[in-house]
């Protein structure tokens, strides 16, 4: 490090800077992340606020005399299932129980793991050891395996679905917040703190989250993804939310079972998940190496 | 003249009638080392039975390579972490017996100051809360009050608060940096700073620019330092005294002048030799004296004295007796840990550092015509 | 008259030496030109903004001569050098010219430019330790820069390459060869980079800070080191560096960079004997002293580095330096003033009447 000036200097100096660089560049370096989050939000606003908006069918408790109509037909644009269902309200309603799921587990994780974590690779020591054990051990379980076996033990519910993939994220972000404090441990301001006599909270709040805050976000993101599929698989197998009411992967078992007769009702939400899926993916990754090359 | 006339033509209280503000007594701070897969690879004593003083208001510059331990030496001072034993009196207390609680309220009156100027300062703070930090943690200031402190700190060392309070150590330099982790540093009025290697990172200008700062505060607030570096040339400035550690163990201290001009132990000698010198009125370089030799594996330090190895007056003595640190007798606190140490300097000779010219297929271009 | 003569005798004197050009206009000493500079710029661009990184560099270097460029973080020195090894990134524009006998170092493309790394211009970096490869052993890595330029047997190549260890006079290279670098020193590692860099003869060595990272004791072994194999192989070296007391101490000729551009040049002990340009005599100034008394302030200069998206008009130096003038604000040309003493300055040191020259 010794006063020295490098190629890798002047990338940086002109990687940042963005005072005078032209509109259309500007814009065009936040595409990766602009486009995967706008998908994010379309998503989000065809979810949660479509169905206040438009005048949409309920997701459940449809007439049997209507049951699968084909796509197109009026009032049920995307027609109607087996049970006489609209699939377009099932989509956007199973989407948003998906998406709570979802939200909820990571949320958790966050906190949680992420508190756990933070606070194990700061203390270190023999709380650090019995914490990490203990996360070892469920991480050493298969991650569908374990959430199975917890869902099947607290029966199937929403909350359920999500204490039981809550028992898999929660590890995960604690290895992850553990990793990127024991990485800022070693960094000097964090001995001056020590010195300086800050608290032990202070520490915890001021100068590690902060600072493993963007990592664990973008970690967030992709869970995000990962646990839209694993909710899905719950549900296709009947352990997720309890049918009728939809979920994405609900529908997919309630489609698949029809599949021969029509193929098409697999499709849409399947598609669903994968672009949902997608969008977080990509939105988490761009955002991780954006922070990154910070 | 002897050095106790000198420091009082400079003004400075003689040592003997000062009290010490920390004493430092047989150090010891050892590490596990972890060989491939965990197993124990082996011990490193990267510190072993140090012993030292620094006077209130005195600078005491600690010079050794890469492994001698100078860094694991400051962090034990500051108990972070503790050293497995040996004690570290600092104003009359043993920091190695106080409760976590005493240890904070001691660790008031020391501070440091790091290598990595970027590292040393979370980067999502803004520098006000920077500098703020110490004030927060140990005192019960006001909030109006503790603005008021930021910016005259600030100032202090150089940098417009009106410009640099608001922002963040991502949109300052190095130096600026520095000068913020200096701040900080002296914001609740310590006694005792500890520099490790707190410049040598910087560029030349830069750095004597911060070299001065460290001085200027020195004198302006009766600071005392523990000045670490791996070079000779730069704890000149701040040193009164200075230390040189080889291998976890202090292999010569006393009185910088003294060191400075006729050392004792030969590993101080190769120390000076290997600094490039220039001089400014001629121009003429001072050409290094490589010391040969690979510096030994702190894991397996030779027997006897550490540097027998590299040693020009090694002898079969140097193999199996450890040498101890002894005082020298000129009656300064001189000591050096040496079997067969360097002559003391005859009055009558010219100066042990004579300049160096360049070698002679040089000489050509050395004679500007 | 007089004057002339002096030229002539020191030209002929010292025809090894490097001398820098200015712009297009040629004083060059007839003589055994290794390396030839000219007008090398180096821009990066990228966020709607450019970097000048190094503007109008020239200089030519001699064979069997050393060569310091000196100068502070972003001075230039180092991208110069990365330039002629071809090793800077696609954001970098390069331009100029890099002449090493009858190859164009500049705008050669990738493939063209790897036959010449190591054959015509070799490089050894701060970072010995990142470096090599940690997970082969040395000797892999020297057998595999053997063969890169050369067809040879493996045990052919596995004998050069412990002779090129004997060279670097690495301890007991038998053994090394077969050891990893985690077990060898900083020093030891360095030497092995040298080995590496040394594999196909180059005619030019770049030392970019090769010593900054190691300890004094080491870095002087090293640099004995590498100015023996100059004398042994008749190499020209280039030496890059923050520190002025080894670029004095290792050099025969000292070129200082501040924000890009050239802005003294000469034989080391002229220059140093003799400085013009303020920037150097701020630079020398800063570097603590055995010498001087403790507590003694040492002479500063105000101000940061130069930004150089954002460079001031005219001299670079302008807004740090002490004796600048409204004529500063027009760039002074690298211009050999005195016989082989080159300065960019409108009012160099000593200079009493302070005015135009």
């Amino acid at each position: 490090m010794a006063a020295v000036d490098s190629a890798a200097e002047f990338e940086v100096l002109t990687t940042e800077a963005p005072a005078k660089s032209s509109r259309w560049a500007k814009w065009r370096r936040r595409l990766p992340i602009l486009l995967p989050a706008g998908a994010v939000a379309i998503v989000v606003l065809a979810c949660f606020v479509a169905p206040l908006v438009f005048p949409i069918p309920t997701p459940t408790g449809g007439d049997v005399l209507t049951s699968r109509l084909p796509v197109g037909s009026p009032d049920h644009p995307l027609g109607t299932d087996l049970n006489g269902n609209d699939i377009l309200s099932r989509l956007l309603y199973g989407g948003r129980a998906s998406l709570i799921v979802a939200v909820a587990v990571n949320l958790l994780g966050l906190f949680l793991g992420g508190t756990l974590g933070a606070l194990s690779g700061y203390l270190s020591g023999k709380f650090d050891t019995v914490i990490m054990r203990l996360l070892d051990v469920l991480i050493a379980f298969p991650a569908l395996v374990l959430t199975l076996a917890v869902a099947q033990a607290l029966g199937p519910s929403q909350r359920n679905t999500i204490l039981a993939l809550s028992f898999f994220a929660i590890p995960a972000f604690a290895r992850i917040a553990r990793a990127a404090t024991l990485r800022l441990n070693e960094l000097p301001f964090m001995a001056a703190a020590q010195l300086s006599g800050t608290s032990g909270w202070r520490m915890l709040f001021r100068h590690i989250a902060p600072n493993i805050g963007p990592q664990l976000l973008s970690f967030m993101l992709l869970g995000m993804g990962i646990i839209i599929v694993t909710e899905g698989a719950l549900s296709f197998l009947g352990l997720g939310i309890p049918r009728p009411a939809p979920s994405w992967g609900n529908m997919i078992f309630e489609a698949s079972q029809t599949m021969s007769a029509t193929p098409i009702q697999v499709v849409w939400p399947s598609m669903a998940l994968l672009v949902t899926v997608l969008a977080f993916n990509l939105l988490g990754e761009n955002l991780r190496s954006r922070w990154s090359s910070r | 003249m002897s050095t106790v006339e000198q420091d009082l033509e400079r003004g400075n209280v003689p040592v003997f009638d000062r009290e010490p503000l920390l004493q430092v007594r047989n150090l010891d701070h050892t590490f596990t080392v972890k060989g491939a897969g965990g197993v124990k690879g082996g011990t490193v004593h990267a510190v072993s039975n140090v012993s030292f003083d620094i006077m209130s208001g005195e600078g005491l510059g600690l010079v050794g390579e890469t492994g001698s331990g100078k860094s694991t030496l400051a962090r034990s001072i500051i108990q972070a972490p503790r050293p497995q034993s040996g004690e570290v009196h600092f104003r009359g207390q043993d920091l190695m017996r106080l409760s976590r609680r005493m240890l904070k309220r001691a660790r008031r009156d020391m501070q440091m100051v790091y290598q990595d100027p970027f590292g040393s300062l979370n980067p999502k703070w803004r520098l006000e809360d920077i500098v703020a930090e110490p004030l927060i943690g140990h005192d019960t200031m006001s909030g109006r009050d503790r603005d008021v402190l930021v910016g005259e700190l600030l100032d202090r060392v150089g940098l417009d608060p009106s410009i640099y309070r608001k922002r963040r150590p991502m949109e300052i330099s190095g130096g600026q940096c520095q000068r913020v982790a200096i701040a900080r540093a002296i914001a609740l009025n310590p006694a005792l700073v500890i520099c490790d290697e707190a410049v040598s990172s910087l560029d030349v200008l830069i750095r004597a620019q911060v070299l001065n700062l460290f001085e200027e505060l020195r004198r302006d607030l009766k600071l005392s330092y523990l000045f670490i570096a791996h070079d000779l040339a730069t704890v000149k400035q701040i040193s009164d005294r200075l230390a040189v550690m080889h291998l976890g163990q202090v292999c010569e201290i006393g009185p910088a002048n003294r060191i400075y001009e006729a050392p004792r132990h030969p590993y101080t000698r190769a120390l000076l030799d290997s600094v490039p010198g220039l001089d400014q009125e001629t121009g003429r370089a001072r050409r290094p004296v490589p010391l040969q030799g690979e510096p030994p594996s702190p894991l397996d330090p030779p027997s006897g004295c550490r540097f027998r190895t590299r040693c020009p007056r090694a002898q079969e003595k140097c193999a199996t007796v450890e040498p101890v640190l002894t005082d020298t007798g000129d009656g300064d606190g001189h000591q050096v840990a040496c079997h067969f140490p360097l002559d003391p300097p005859d009055p009558s000779a010219a100066p042990a550092t004579v300049p160096r010219t360049r070698s002679t297929r040089d000489a050509p271009s050395a004679d500007p015509s | 008259m007089n004057l002339n003569q002096t030229v002539n005798q020191a030209g002929s004197d010292r025809a090894t030496e490097a001398v820098p050009r200015t712009g297009g206009a040629t004083s060059v000493v007839p003589g055994e030109a290794v390396l030839t500079v000219s007008d090398l710029r180096v821009t990066f661009t990228g966020g709607g903004r450019t970097v000048h990184a190094v503007t109008g560099l020239s200089y030519q270097l001699q064979k069997g001569r050393t060569l310091a460029i000196i100068g502070e973080s972003g001075s230039g020195k180092s991208v110069s050098a990365r330039a002629l090894m071809g090793l800077l990134p696609p954001s970098a524009q390069v331009s100029g010219s890099a002449r090493i006998g009858d190859d164009e170092l500049i705008g050669l493309p990738d493939r063209e430019m790897r036959k010449l790394r190591g054959t015509d211009v070799a490089m050894v970096f701060q970072d010995p330790a990142r470096s090599l490869n940690p997970t082969m052993k040395i000797g892999l890595q020297i057998i595999e820069a053997v063969r890169a330029h050369q067809k040879m047997e493996r045990q052919q190549a596995v004998e050069r390459g412990i002779e090129l260890l004997r060279l670097v006079r690495l301890p007991a290279p038998e053994r090394r060869f077969h050891e990893y670098p985690h077990q060898l020193s900083g020093g030891m590692r360095q030497r092995v980079m040298i080995a590496i860099a040394l594999a196909a003869d180059p005619q030019v060595l770049i030392a970019d800070e090769a010593t900054s990272a190691l300890d004094v004791t080491t870095q002087a072994q090293i640099m004995e080191l590498l100015l023996d194999l100059q004398e042994r192989l008749g190499m020209a070296v280039v030496l890059i560096s923050h520190d002025i007391g080894l670029a004095a101490s290792y050099a025969d000729d000292v070129l200082v960079m501040y924000a890009g551009r050239a802005v003294e040049f000469g034989p080391t002990e002229m220059l140093f004997g003799n400085v013009q340009m303020p920037y150097t005599q701020a630079l020398l100034g800063s570097v603590p002293q055995l010498t001087t008394p403790p507590h003694t302030l040492l002479p500063v200069i105000p101000g940061q580095p130069p930004d150089l998206r954002a460079l001031p008009q005219g001299c670079p130096f302008r807004p740090r330096c002490a004796s600048a003038t409204e004529q500063c604000a027009n760039t002074p040309e690298l211009t050999e003033h005195q016989p082989g003493h080159w300065w960019a300055c409108w009012h160099p040191i000593g200079d009493s009447d302070g005015g135009t020259k």
